[in-house]
């Protein structure tokens, strides 16, 4: 069964085309990995499957919902975890996650939001401004945003950075647990080492369109 | 959408206070503001009555145009804008919390600052302090609207400060005179402040009609 | 933009032939009873704060266009109409502050239409600052837009606000509500050559412009294309 599926998909900032026809179809507890050279369009891509940047040419289907009339349906169903940690600094982890569920309509009481920042290894700073936090931290704090909001689909950018290795091995078991719940997860990323422990399927960018191998996408 | 548009709104006020960065610096860069005024124009106490509403709204100017330039500061840090774009939340929300959240920091400056200048410039109008403080609600309401508009656009910009500030003073022309001449009105007892409280509520209407409708272009993409 | 490369000279040529009659004319027209010789600088006057509303309008429309289509054509244009919109309301304000010195003793008076004029000026350089500081492209193609938008329904609040406050407030000391004669008889057949040469002048700049904004914008494509293919 087809949860995600992506037809004809380009993009151009102004007059640079970034996105030239792409497809990619997935089914629930899927784990894509596009890896790609710097610039080849793997943020924008995120970006699109996000439903921040509007479609220019394509075609977005999730779970059913097509992009084109269902937007913030679609917005609701899924979590991006981009570059930025889209953290207040002022707030403590607790009111960040109070304020995210807010925005996404999730009724959520406050031991719920306690537990969830334990769970993520923060227990110690609940009730502290995140503003003082290590890059490590905020990552992890980005991520609770998922358990919280159990969306369909999740969209990583580069997850592995700022994380150490126990990090890395903690997010590979929530990621591992977000698959088997039907959960599906694009992400990108440049390091294949990390995401070894994952279970999922490479597909390499390049000049706008999608391989399934690293030796087509460089014919 | 109400509920989301609140909790935007609080958690810039919550914000703001904590670290009573925003409050506090208005507060004093107005003092300071006002010492200029005495220091350049001296006035006495029949000149002060006349030159109070200018000095008044000059200052409320002044000051918003601060409390406006970091309207997105918080915003910007980790991104957190783009995080609020992701949600699915109208466009028309996150405008309105936004604004409501600037709307509640300025009146709350406002509402020191109007005694504070009455005390330094030895004016007695303590008996329509209620008017006047109404009259600057009146102008408020447009000029954080625009403010926070111009302040969105601005937001990625080169020297913004100095960008929001060319920008808005001349579209809040409108906006400075009906309030110089409402405040002026309301102060002496044959004043005619209906014509221009009039033209406050046009400018008032015209911008937060407008306000969301730019906003929402301004970071559709 | 191949349009515009062809009606570009002879846009020029009719602009400057125009105000070659034009001023011709002017200074052969009679001289006002009152006003004396000063009154020729009307002639000037008159047809650029014309102009300067002209381009107002046309960004406004551009704008709208382009936030409505995203038409890169209209962006363009928006772009070119500024500075030509912002050249014609220095000129009106130069011009009517040079006939002000003989009539009201100043060189300038916070006369409502001098005024109003004054804030355009500051708006043009706002709009101006505006593109130039922000680096996307398409983020400061949009802000410019609904930035002239709001401006176009901002100036009429102004102007209204302004002539309340100089007309209720303080009655102005000179003549009538901006003081500004009106012009009949000889002194019409002038202005009428001076306002068409104006439109034509006016259409020339926006034209040049815009050619010169199009073409920079393909350079930057050809330097973009340049740089991807070195790598």
């Amino acid at each position: 069964m087809v949860h995600l599926a992506v037809t004809g998909l380009s993009h151009r900032f102004g007059r640079q085309q970034v996105l030239r026809g792409l497809d990619l179809t997935m089914a629930a507890g899927e784990c894509v990995v596009l890896f790609g050279d710097n610039g080849s369009g793997k943020s924008t891509l995120l970006t699109l499957l996000s439903t921040r940047f509007a479609m220019q040419k394509g075609r977005y289907l999730l779970n059913g919902l097509d992009s084109a009339d269902s937007g913030a349906e679609i917005r609701e169903r899924l979590v991006f975890v981009s570059h930025n940690s889209h953290l207040y600094g002022h707030l403590t982890p607790v009111e960040n996650l109070l304020f995210f569920a807010d925005l996404r309509r999730l009724q959520c009481s406050d031991e719920l939001l306690r537990e969830t920042v334990s769970a993520v290894g923060l227990g110690k700073f609940a009730d502290r401004p995140t503003r003082w936090f290590s890059a490590g931290m905020k990552k992890r704090l980005t991520l609770a945003r998922v358990l919280l909001a159990k969306p369909a689909l999740l969209l990583l950018d580069e997850p592995y950075s700022a994380l150490d290795s126990q990090g890395v091995e903690w997010l590979n078991s929530m990621l591992n647990d977000f698959l088997a719940g039907g959960g599906m997860i694009v992400m990108a990323s440049h390091d294949p080492q990390r995401v070894a422990a994952l279970k999922h399927r490479p597909k390499f960018l390049q000049k706008g369109s999608l391989f399934d191998s690293k030796e087509s996408a460089n014919c | 959408m109400l509920k989301a548009a609140y909790r935007i709104a609080w958690k810039d006020v919550v914000g703001d206070l904590r670290r009573s960065s925003s409050l506090s610096s208005m507060l004093f860069f107005a003092v300071a503001v006002l010492v200029v005024f005495q220091a350049a124009f001296e006035p006495d106490r029949q000149s002060a009555v006349k030159l109070l509403p200018g000095l008044l709204w000059a200052t409320v100017l002044f000051t918003s145009l601060m409390g406006l330039g970091r309207v997105f500061q918080a915003e910007e840090e980790n991104g957190a804008f783009e995080g609020l774009l992701l949600a699915s939340v109208p466009r028309g929300a996150v405008f309105l919390g936004k604004w409501l959240g600037n709307l509640l920091l300025t009146l709350l400056v406002q509402a020191m600052i109007l005694p504070l200048t009455m005390i330094l410039f030895n004016v007695d109008a303590w008996h329509v302090i209620h008017l006047i403080f109404g009259v600057l609600v009146l102008g408020i309401l447009g000029l954080t609207g625009l403010g926070v508009l111009l302040a969105a656009m601005t937001q990625a910009a080169r020297s913004r400060e100095t960008l929001l500030a060319l920008l808005l003073l001349p579209l809040v022309a409108p906006l400075l005179i009906a309030g110089v001449q409402a405040t002026a009105g309301v102060m002496v007892v044959d004043g005619h402040p209906g014509p221009w409280i009039k033209l406050l509520l046009i400018f008032d209407t015209v911008y937060l009609a407008l306000a969301p409708w730019g906003f929402s272009w301004l970071v559709e993409e | 933009m191949n349009f515009l490369a062809r009606i570009q000279r002879p846009l020029g040529v009719v602009a400057l032939l125009g105000l070659a009659y034009g001023l011709w004319l002017v200074f052969n027209a009679p001289i006002d009873f009152q006003q004396g010789n000063s009154v020729r600088i009307l002639y000037v006057h008159v047809p650029s704060a014309k102009m300067a509303l002209f381009c107002y309008l046309l960004l406004t429309i551009s704008s709208i266009f382009y936030l409505w289509k995203k038409s890169e054509t209209a962006d363009i244009i928006a772009e070119a109409a500024v500075p030509v919109g912002a050249a014609f309301t220095a000129v009106t304000l130069a011009s009517g502050s040079i006939w002000g010195k003989p009539m009201w003793g100043t060189w300038w008076a916070w006369d409502a239409r001098l005024t109003s004029m004054l804030v355009l000026l500051i708006l043009y350089f706002g709009l101006m600052a505006l593109r130039s500081s922000l680096d996307e492209p398409g983020k400061s193609a949009k802000a410019t837009a609904i930035l002239a938008i709001i401006g176009a329904v901002d100036l009429p609040i102004i102007h209204f606000s302004v002539v309340w406050w100089r007309t209720l407030h303080q009655p102005p000391s000179f003549g009538g509500a901006s003081g500004t004669p009106t012009i009949t008889g000889a002194l019409l057949p002038p202005l009428l050559v001076m306002a068409l040469a104006f439109i034509c002048l006016g259409a020339y700049m926006v034209v040049v412009k815009a050619r010169e904004v199009a073409a920079r914008r393909q350079l930057e494509v050809l330097d973009l294309e340049r740089m991807e293919n070195n790598d």
